[in-house]
């Protein structure tokens, strides 16, 4: 049973280190989370070639716990998404173990971090392999906890804990839509097994409406997880943690969830046609929204958590406008890249001494050419250049949404097509080209950084073959899951083209504006302040809630202190005057000093005879 | 053994009481000893408690161990009455099992816990002893008399233990503890007359019976019998859910979570809130179950009060046992819930929740106990960035908290999602406002959580040391047993699933 060993040995590295917390040396540690995620990597290869032979769904399960007299199964089954997924988690966690031994090198709490870092890995392994809907919960939960820890990881840090806490109680309200709709669907179908619940769709066992409903609730929780309009704005924030954790959780794997969760339960979306528009608006809505977030911005990795929830609105509506393959490949290539710009962006950063406003940066061609090499692979990629990958994932996102027929969601793609090419290629150049604007000396980066950016860096550029020409990942995609294949041949030959276009206008006025500077970013800005602010301001999101939601339940919260102190700990006050109303009662008839408890013994005694008294009228 | 066997039940009750003239027999100086003393005689219990649940039959649906002596008769002048006769009747079921587990083990975590205590040390652990006896108790008799007798020993040992070893407000807070409990009391002696005079015999099963015939024939039920049978429920409820305790009548136990010392708290919210919760049970369901059937809905509006009010509340305070208080009226509302969808997962999910939160707060509040000593204050705005000097503290009070907060694979998730999966078959709407409290629960606790232990840190608590393996073994165990549950709930389910669907099916369809 290899597919179980898998997300073991993570755990198990896990709790070497929480065991040894005090025992380990820093290298030591850090061995033991690389060794086990790179056994983890080793072990899903061959599971992932022998679902590409055509294998069968790997299934395992046992017993776990009872709900009444029915047993609740705890169990694997790993069909050709679940083994995409598993390899792209353990491979991706597996460089990114390896980085962090460069990236956290000089912080004490090196043991904390693998620790989580594996648990995480664990978490996220665990789920994308589940068998169930509960344990899909679970691990939910896990990965969301996970990312909480990291993303507090420098807990000292005031912004890193608002950061951290953000993180959870957003994605948590997500989580509740989720969790509704796991114990609805229990009791509409019986069981919390997937092929159960696909059954029970199939034939027509739940109502179309109750369909819809529990769609759109496991839809809300992928909304919280993956950073999409309007849970998003913990994402940004939890760009407070560690840079090796953004690539691993905040980009490649964890807010990929919500993307894999609809994959997962895609033939309940499939059911019904007004999830599916939901799923789709709201991710045109978010491609375009975050997108259009990330022009303005200048932190690095806020740019780049900007484009990823950007991203992941693309994969959500591609999921939406029926186009299962292309949502599920731009996931992988996606991993990919978005991994690449953060293990890039933390080497600049690590480079800077932890600087990471763009405007500081500058000129690092000169001393960091291959790293500068490696950053403009991802932008190529993420922009949509042949022949790397982000191409032809985007562009079968783009034919999908055309092919669905929802023309208004198209020019949205497009239009957050050039956005997302202008701003990687704004912080390219920033980065990059020009003079360096910072004060500290430009430092090396260690190897170790440098060989997850080289893997990733390759993986970014060749990944798009996968589906192109052969169209490989689509029918082995499509044979095991049972979902239809997207009806891209009916799809124009010039939306290649188009997207095409797009991202080189983007690129070329990044060009204008950063590399060259003949159009100064300043009189755009001064041409039309209001949108600026607005954009750089974010919408004004977070104001808002705060607004809405925060200061209303803090000022409800103050009243019902008030009410708890006064009115309702008044009732004591009422009691107690009417138990010593009684004492002065007892005190006559006894003539002595009541004691309180003498008292409360008291009224038991009349309440006694009081029922003796009744008890004589029933004879 | 055979004879052990017979006797488990009474032998759990009253063995703590060895461990009294043990204490006595000691220096009055030497505080070490009477702990360790007063921590051995726990042990018994907690072994025997622990041989019982492997004895246990979950297959079996009736009281287990199940023993009844005539104890006294009282005679009736009028000769064509029966006289009353009074049982001491002991046993178990799929109720009280995992209750008695949970008393014992708190109880000798509580020993353990008790190394902040340096006064009056004799006097202190024969009182947590005696608690203890109460407490057990109160969930292994099988008569009603019995019954209250236990639920008051209890009462008079928790009088004492929070006003002579309590915090600065202790006898405000002990006069309050008195008041409302006793009240509660009194409302159970009500009904204990009531049930007396309708049924002549008090023990679970033959109340049952009487009360189940007396429905069956509503020719029977009129006028003042009618009056006798709704006071009598009305008064269990209301005794119930003051010790529970349901919004409004919550004020007492913020006192009490605030001013009794660290292993009192960690009893009073672990153990004695949750004999509200079994009382609701064994006598609302148990006697009453076409009532309660009458009742239910309101019984999960009352929930809902609990949890949303104590959620929104338990997010302003300032102080962390207040947090903490106002959490416990929280979940106290999700225990509410389960009883009230009158299904068999709800009801697993309501002692599940008893159980699990049983070992999250008195977790909890041991924690802030150890952290009061070394801090001085549990002001939250005082507190902050103790993860640099005391991390192992800081973890473990993390996991509590993610516990509480109901995360997978901890106890409380499990019990959260049982209540809840139980109401959301019968009133999914309702349900669907109370996932509102998952939320804020959240929303509470990492405020709590992270303003102690996250941020920079106070310049007065660099030097603070980290708890002693004394303080860190006996939470650990408690992490243990609440991932334990959280892990493989069935160790705690199998037992109990039998007896609740007992109690479902007499709720009728």
């Amino acid at each position: 049973m290899n597919v179980l060993w898998i997300p073991l040995f993570p755990l198990i590295a896990f709790l070497l280190l929480t065991a040894g917390r005090k025992v380990w040396s820093k290298g030591i540690s850090a061995l033991i989370g690389i060794i086990a995620t790179a056994f983890s990597f080793l072990l899903s290869l061959p599971v992932l070639w022998e679902s590409l032979a055509g294998g069968k769904t790997i299934v395992w399960k046992i017993p776990w716990f009872h709900i009444n007299q029915q047993v609740i199964q705890f169990g694997i089954e790993a069909g050709p998404l679940n083994v995409l997924m598993l390899t792209i988690v353990s491979g991706v966690s597996f460089l990114v173990h390896l980085y962090s031994w460069g990236y956290m090198r000089k912080d004490q709490r090196i043991n904390t971090f693998y620790a989580y870092l594996t648990l995480f890995t664990f978490s996220m392994l665990g789920l994308v392999i589940s068998s169930n809907l509960l344990e899909i919960y679970i691990f939910w939960e896990l990965v969301g906890v996970c990312s909480f820890l990291l993303v507090g990881f420098w807990y000292f840090k005031p912004e890193a804990k608002a950061a951290a806490k953000k993180a959870f109680i957003v994605t948590r309200i997500g989580d509740i839509g989720l969790f509704i709709a796991v114990s609805l669907l229990f009791w509409q179908v019986g069981s919390f097994e997937l092929s159960d619940l696909k059954a029970a769709v199939a034939n027509g066992q739940i109502e179309p409406a109750m369909i819809t409903w529990i769609a759109i609730l496991v839809f809300i929780g992928a909304v919280g997880k993956s950073g999409q309009f309007p849970l998003h704005t913990w994402l940004p924030d939890a760009m407070e943690g560690p840079t090796p954790v953004s690539a691993l959780i905040h980009a490649a794997t964890m807010v990929a969830a919500g993307v894999f969760l609809v994959a997962n339960l895609f033939f309940l979306f499939e059911a019904s046609e007004t999830a599916m528009s939901v799923v789709a608006y709201t991710g045109g809505f978010t491609a375009i929204f975050a997108a259009s977030i990330g022009l303005a911005q200048n932190d690095i990795k806020r740019v780049l958590a900007y484009s990823t929830v950007s991203q992941i609105g693309y994969m959500m509506l591609a999921l939406g406008s029926a186009g299962y393959v292309a949502g599920v490949f731009h996931l992988m290539t996606h991993a990919f890249f978005k991994a690449l710009l953060f293990l890039a962006a933390g080497a600049v950063i690590v480079s800077l001494h932890h600087e990471q406003d763009i405007r500081k940066m500058g000129g690092l061609w000169k001393q960091h050419r291959w790293l500068g090499i490696w950053f403009l692979t991802g932008c190529l990629a993420i922009a949509g250049i042949p022949p790397f990958s982000g191409f032809f994932s985007k562009d079968e996102i783009l034919m999908s949404v055309y092919a669905d027929g929802r023309q208004g969601l198209f020019s949205v793609a497009v239009i957050a097509a050039f956005f997302t090419a202008f701003y990687m290629f704004r912080l390219f150049f920033m980065v990059f080209s020009g003079s360096y604007r910072g004060e500290q000396k430009i430092e090396g980066i260690p190897r170790v950084m440098m060989i997850p950016i080289i893997v990733l860096a390759v993986l970014s550029t060749v990944a798009g073959f996968a589906n192109t020409p052969g169209r490989l990942l689509e029918h082995w995609l499509v044979t095991g899951s049972g979902v239809a294949s997207d009806s891209l041949h009916h799809a124009p030959g010039w939306i290649p083209v188009l997207a095409i276009a797009v991202s080189l206008l983007g690129i070329g006025l990044a060009y204008v504006m950063y590399g060259r500077k003949r159009l100064a970013p300043e009189a755009v800005v001064k041409a039309v302040p209001w949108v600026y602010q607005l954009v750089y301001r974010k919408y004004y999101i977070d104001e808002l809630y705060q607004m809405i939601i925060v200061l209303p339940l803090k000022a409800f919260g103050w009243f019902l202190h008030g009410w708890d102190r006064f009115i309702v700990g008044g009732l004591v006050h009422l009691s107690a005057w009417f138990v010593s109303f009684l004492g002065s009662v007892g005190s006559r008839i006894q003539n002595g000093q009541a004691q309180t408890y003498a008292l409360v013994s008291l009224i038991g005694l009349i309440l006694l005879i009081v029922g003796l008294t009744a008890g004589r009228l029933f004879e | 053994m055979k004879v052990i066997t017979a006797w488990l039940p009474t032998l759990i009750t009253f063995l703590p009481l060895i461990g009294v003239p043990v204490i006595l027999c000691l220096p009055r100086k030497q505080t070490g000893w009477h702990r360790l003393a007063a921590m051995l005689a726990t042990l018994p219990s907690l072994l025997l408690a622990g041989y019982m649940y492997a004895l246990f039959e979950a297959g079996q649906k009736g009281m287990q161990w199940f023993q009844s002596f005539v104890w006294f008769r009282i005679p009736i002048p009028d000769p064509q009455v029966e006289p009353w006769v009074f049982h001491y009747s002991m046993g178990a079921d799929g109720l009280s099992m995992p209750l008695v587990l949970l008393t014992c083990i708190v109880s000798t975590l509580a020993a353990a816990a008790s190394l902040y205590i340096k006064e009056r040390t004799r006097e202190y652990y024969i009182l947590l002893l005696l608690l203890q006896t109460g407490m057990a108790g109160v969930f292994l008799s099988a008569n009603f008399f019995l019954f209250f007798i236990f639920f008051e020993i209890t009462l008079i040992s928790m009088y004492f233990l929070i006003g002579i070893w309590g915090y600065l407000g202790k006898e405000k807070a002990a006069n309050h503890f008195l008041l409302y409990n006793g009240l509660g009391s009194g409302f159970l002696l009500f009904a204990l007359v009531g049930l007396l005079l309708l049924s002549g015999n008090l023990d679970y099963g033959v109340i049952q019976q009487n009360m189940a015939q007396l429905m069956a024939h509503p020719e029977l039920v009129n006028g003042p019998v009618k009056t006798m049978v709704w006071a009598i429920f009305v008064s269990l409820m209301i005794a119930f859910a003051i010790k529970l305790p349901i919004f409004p009548f919550h004020s007492w136990m913020l006192r009490v979570h605030v001013e009794a010392p660290t292993p009192v708290v960690m009893i009073h919210s672990g153990i004695l809130l949750k004999m509200g919760a079994y009382g609701l049970i064994r006598f609302g369901l148990g006697i009453y179950p076409a009532f309660m059937k009458e009742v239910a809905t309101l019984l999960v509006i009352l929930g809902l009060v609990n949890i949303l009010y104590g959620a929104i509340l338990a997010f302003v305070q300032k102080e962390l046992k207040k947090v903490l208080a106002y959490s416990s009226v929280s979940h106290m509302g999700i225990i509410l819930l389960g009883i009230g969808s009158l299904s068999g997962v709800g009801l697993q999910g309501a002692v599940f929740q008893a159980v699990s939160h049983g070992l999250i707060s008195a977790l909890l509040f041991f924690l802030v106990g150890s952290l009061y000593e070394r801090t001085k204050t549990t002001e939250l705005d005082e507190l902050g960035g103790l993860a640099k000097s005391m991390p192992l503290f800081s973890g473990i009070l993390l996991v509590a908290a993610m516990a509480l907060l109901g995360l997978p694979g901890l106890s409380g998730f499990i019990s959260e999602f049982f209540a809840f999966l139980g109401l959301f078959k019968v009133k999914p709407v309702m349900a669907a406002v109370g996932t509102l409290g998952l939320i804020l629960a959240a929303v509470y606790t990492l405020r709590a959580v992270l303003k102690t232990t996250f941020g920079p840190m106070k310049q007065r608590f660099v030097k603070l040391t980290d708890i002693h393996p004394r303080e860190t073994v006996p939470m650990l165990v408690f992490v243990g047993l609440i991932v334990l549950i959280g892990v493989y709930p069935d160790v705690l389910g199998r037992p109990m699933q039998e007896t609740l669907e007992l109690i479902v099916s007499r709720i009728g369809g």
